[in-house]
């Protein structure tokens, strides 16, 4: 905190003497803290250990280091869970903060090498079998349990994608776009039904008071799932039964929306109506390309000028709304 | 000169550390509420989230508005549509007037995707009036003309991004007019003016009249600190020597002083950290950290020291083990640092975005495809972390 403005304050006698000494001893004791230098520094090096030891396996699969190499991996594993169940404290149904910065990681650690190792064991000797999908349904469960059980919200993030691939959908977020082949129904519907599982169960966690916090990491990526499947839908439908989605991007976003509102949530305010915004607006062009004219093209040009500024004094209203609220 | 009442804005920092204050426990409830009133701010200042929306938005209505009036004016060729340009450049720009001084807009979104239009359109205005052949000096010299402007009026830290590369462009095309000698004078140029932006943002932060610039300040200092990198690694002056100068070196072939750029390349991060451990600066500590992959790039250009996978292996678990000590060391706080989160509220927290890039760079690294190493294990699988280094 800044003195020199707290000593101002303290001669204009907004404030007492008591305070601006408190005020003092505060900011000259204060620390430096390098907490996030340094988890950075585990994430990076988490990173690097689970990719290099993930490349290490299938490069010398046909050597003798191999077995050397799976034993190292299975060791490490088991250095870090023991390390993970050693330090953790006692499992609740609320929030449990990690022991340290290092526990977080070291459990992180522990999960991927437990995974490469299972999926190791599955695609060389089909230990749990081919069916159901077993080489992503066993790291996902494995991931679950791991994020319940020890409270970590990046474990539940990656039993999340896990989930997702399970079903066929890749939903790493920089690939949620690329990857996926949006003109096939079935993606469109597997979509559909993953976001809404993932909404619910958002909702239940919150009202079962059953690990609360981590209703924002699921409903996080159930919205984007949802609206982005309901959009593409839309697309796909292009010559047929557009307007049938658009009905339910329209009784999704008033839900969504109603949640938002509750949650206090300018993040989802915002992610709603943009993709609201961009549903609206390919129903518009859509039926002004009906009508074909040139007229069209300014009406077109009109809409998104209009619609724009509608769309900012929505957000406008609605940040006044969230604040006073 | 800022386009701000000053005065609003220095309400503005006295309610942040009011606020903070009243974080810490350190004043009571009345005195809080007496400074509140005290020192009131009428700028208009939404939620980040609320900000990128009206940015998204207002980007959309300037392009659409944009191919509105290309419409009308498609029969008058190439004149009429620099004449439109420029009329959107001056437009977006008198519009951000508007909207700061009338409607106290600050930090709303608004502001930044005018001020931005603003620069963009009066640069294709430039662009088609000298049918794009213009020389880079006079693109940079206009770059950074804008952006200083528009730094010094609506202390906007992205175009203090701009205003520092247009300067260095300006350096190095003057530069590139020297003939022969410009391959060993660049260099030298581009790290001296980059130390010199380096100090000079250092001095400006600390004057009392600057303090409203603090943010375009710091980023400065940051932009500085790499570029003055970049300028002295071996890698850069190597192949962009190559590219610039036409040197056609050979696979292997040092370039004249070879050797000095390599002691940049190792040193000038490692110094970057120390000094920011003696100095308790920040900016130092992370732009230091950050350039430690770019030492490890460099020389793994040139010299494969190990395979990829192995020196994958090793650097994690050195990474690994360093975080370890240090979390060790600093468990009970020693010179002044601390390994605990301090109390200010991290933006990292508040979208658990910790959680997010786990998600987005983990998930692959584990789950390598089946099919890649079926054929005899030839690729790798987990290529989903290699791309970092």
């Amino acid at each position: 905190m800044d003195i020199d403005l707290f000593e101002q304050l303290q001669k204009e006698g907004t404030i007492s003497a008591a305070s601006a000494e408190k005020v003092r001893t505060i900011t000259a004791s204060r620390l430096f803290s390098v907490h996030w230098e340094l988890k950075t520094i585990l994430y990076l090096g988490v990173l690097l250990l689970s990719g290099g030891l993930g490349i290490l396996i299938y490069k010398n699969i046909d050597t003798i280091g191999h077995q050397v190499i799976l034993l190292a991996i299975a060791l490490a594993c088991g250095g870090c869970f023991y390390y993970s169940f050693r330090h953790k404290l006692p499992f609740s149904r609320t929030k449990v903060p990690a022991p340290n910065s290092f526990f977080d990681y070291i459990l992180l650690l522990g999960c991927l090498l437990l995974v490469t190792f299972i999926t190791y064991l599955q695609v060389q000797y089909n230990v749990f079998g081919t069916r159901y999908g077993a080489a992503t349904f066993i790291p996902m469960l494995v991931l679950f349990f791991s994020a319940y059980y020890f409270d970590h919200l990046g474990i539940l993030s990656m039993a999340i994608t896990n989930l997702a691939a399970w079903m066929g959908v890749t939903v790493t977020p920089l690939q949620l776009l690329t990857n996926n082949d949006f003109s096939s129904y079935t993606l469109i519907y597997t979509g559909l039904v993953l976001g809404a599982l993932l909404i619910i169960t958002a909702l239940l966690s919150h009202r079962l008071q059953f690990k609360a916090h981590f209703s924002f990491t699921y409903s996080n990526f159930g919205t984007h799932v949802f609206l982005i499947a309901n959009l593409a839908g839309m697309f796909a439908a292009y010559d047929g039964p557009y307007g049938l989605w658009f009905l339910l991007l329209v009784v999704a976003t008033i839900f969504f929306y109603s949640q938002a509102m509750k949650q206090h949530s300018f993040y989802f305010v915002l992610i709603i109506t943009l993709y609201a915004y961009i549903g609206l607006s390919f129903i518009v062009v859509r039926l002004l390309m009906n009508a074909g004219s040139e007229g069209g093209i300014y009406a077109g040009l009109l809409y998104f000028i209009m619609s724009g500024i509608g769309a900012i004094l929505l957000l406008i209203n609605v940040n006044k709304k969230l604040k006073t609220a | 000169m800022i386009a701000y009442n000053s005065q609003s804005l220095d309400n503005l920092y006295i309610q942040e550390q009011i606020e903070m204050a009243k974080g810490a426990d350190c004043i009571t409830a009345e005195e809080y509420n007496a400074v509140i009133t005290a020192h009131p701010v009428d700028l208009y200042t939404p939620n980040p989230y609320m900000r990128i929306g009206i940015f998204i938005l207002t980007v959309v209505i300037l392009m659409f508005s944009f191919g509105f009036f290309c419409l009308l004016s498609m029969s008058g060729g190439e004149g009429a549509f620099t004449f439109l340009c420029f009329l959107f450049g001056g437009g977006s720009y008198g519009l951000a007037e508007y909207m700061v001084r009338e409607k106290r807009h600050y930090k709303s979104g608004a502001d930044a995707a005018l001020i931005w239009g603003a620069g963009i359109f009066l640069l294709s205005a430039l662009g088609i009036a000298t049918n794009g052949d213009a020389p880079v000096w006079v693109w940079s010299f206009v770059a950074l003309l804008l952006s200083v402007f528009f730094v010094m009026r609506f202390a906007d830290v992205s175009m203090s991004v701009v205003a520092h590369l247009s300067f260095l462009g300006l350096i190095f095309s003057g530069c590139e007019k020297l003939g022969a000698i410009a391959k060993l004078v660049v260099p030298f140029a581009v790290m001296l003016a980059s130390a010199g932006i380096y100090f000079l943002s250092v001095k400006l932060i600390a004057v009392h009249t600057y303090r409203h610039y603090k943010k375009c300040l710091q980023m400065l200092q940051v932009c500085a600190l790499i570029t003055l990198y970049l300028a002295g690694n071996y890698f850069v002056v190597r192949e962009v020597g190559n590219e610039m100068f036409r040197l056609d070196l050979q696979p292997g072939q040092d370039i004249p002083g070879g050797w000095f750029f390599w002691i940049l390349t190792v040193t000038l991060p490692l110094i970057y950290i120390y000094t920011g451990i003696r100095k308790k600066d920040r900016i130092l500590i992370c732009t230091g950290l950050f350039l430690i992959a770019g030492i490890v790039y460099t020389i793994r250009y040139y010299h494969s020291v190990a395979p990829l996978e192995v020196a994958m292996t090793l650097g994690g678990l050195m990474m690994v083990g360093v975080a370890y000590a240090l979390i060790r060391y600093l468990k009970t706080p020693r010179h002044g640092f601390t390994e605990a989160s301090s109390d200010e509220k991290h933006a990292m927290e508040s979208l658990q975005i910790e959680s997010l890039v786990i998600a987005q760079t983990m998930s692959h690294a584990a789950t390598p495809r089946p099919d890649q190493f079926e054929l005899g294990g030839g690729s790798g699988g987990g290529g989903g972390a290699s791309g970092d280094y």
